[in-house]
């Protein structure tokens, strides 16, 4: 069984605040197994990645996400911000559709190195 | 939301929690904001396992581990990550390590989550 609390100091060195992972491992086992007919058997280690890896995505993608919802001078993060955020960062590129299919950005909006917006007219 | 019953999401507390704790305190974040992410996160796994469980067929082995994932992250381009998170995998596997030694002469029963560098170690989904 794991034990609560046995990562969180060694591991993430402090920088986690929301206990051994913040994301369940069975879940994203879950998630593993149905991505594909090829995926058979996953060893331990690979939720545990991904459960650190998805926060520092959902990190960078709220981050980029939130620059255009600063740039239209609102406090709120909406959907289309994030629909802009994928469409301008190229590593996003595997799901523009996702963000696309009900809702398009009304914005075309590039967010360079140094984090700038630069809105395309 | 879970639109079709086939598709699996991280759940969406865990991804409003972390969406929280980087956007400075007076942010607000929209719930069709948080479900995208949600999303989002959830089509980062898949298209990386499918990545990490390509290269093991290709090769012949039947479990995706740890550097199969790592490997994924670098040829999709989310090399900062694959560097971060083989350091990760290697302190893992140290504190796995250390843990196992520390358990040696009593119950191994503990340990079917245990990283390990052998191939003996596969560990069955179901």
């Amino acid at each position: 069984m794991r034990q609560a609390g046995a990562y969180s100091g060694i591991l993430s060195g402090g920088i986690s605040k929301t206990g051994p992972h913040s994301l369940p491992l069975a879940r994203i086992k879950k998630i593993m197994k149905k991505s594909s007919d090829d995926v058979k058997m996953i060893s331990g280690e690979a939720p545990i990645i991904f459960s650190k890896a998805c926060e520092l995505f959902i990190e960078k993608l709220t981050k980029r996400a939130w620059i255009i919802t600063m740039q239209g001078k609102r406090r709120t993060l909406h959907k289309e911000d994030v629909a802009s955020a994928v469409i301008a960062t190229d590593v996003f590129d595997f799901l523009v559709n996702l963000v696309t299919e009900s809702n398009v950005a009304d914005n075309k909006c590039e967010v360079n190195e140094d984090s700038q917006v630069i809105v395309e007219t | 939301m879970d639109m079709d019953e086939h598709v699996k999401l991280v759940p969406i507390a865990n991804v409003g929690r972390i969406m929280k704790q980087i956007l400075p305190p007076t942010a607000k974040i929209s719930k069709e904001a948080k479900e995208t992410i949600q999303e989002c996160a959830s089509e980062f796994i898949s298209f990386v396992t499918g990545e990490a469980s390509d290269k093991c067929h290709k090769e012949n082995r039947r479990t995706v581990n740890g550097d199969d994932v790592c490997w994924a992250f670098s040829s999709l381009g989310f090399d900062n990550y694959a560097e971060a998170m083989l350091r990760y995998l290697y302190k893992l596997r140290e504190f796995e390590r250390q843990r196992a030694n520390q358990t040696k002469g009593s119950n191994d029963e503990d340990t079917d989550e245990a990283a390990s560098e052998s191939e003996n170690q596969e560990i069955t989904t179901t």
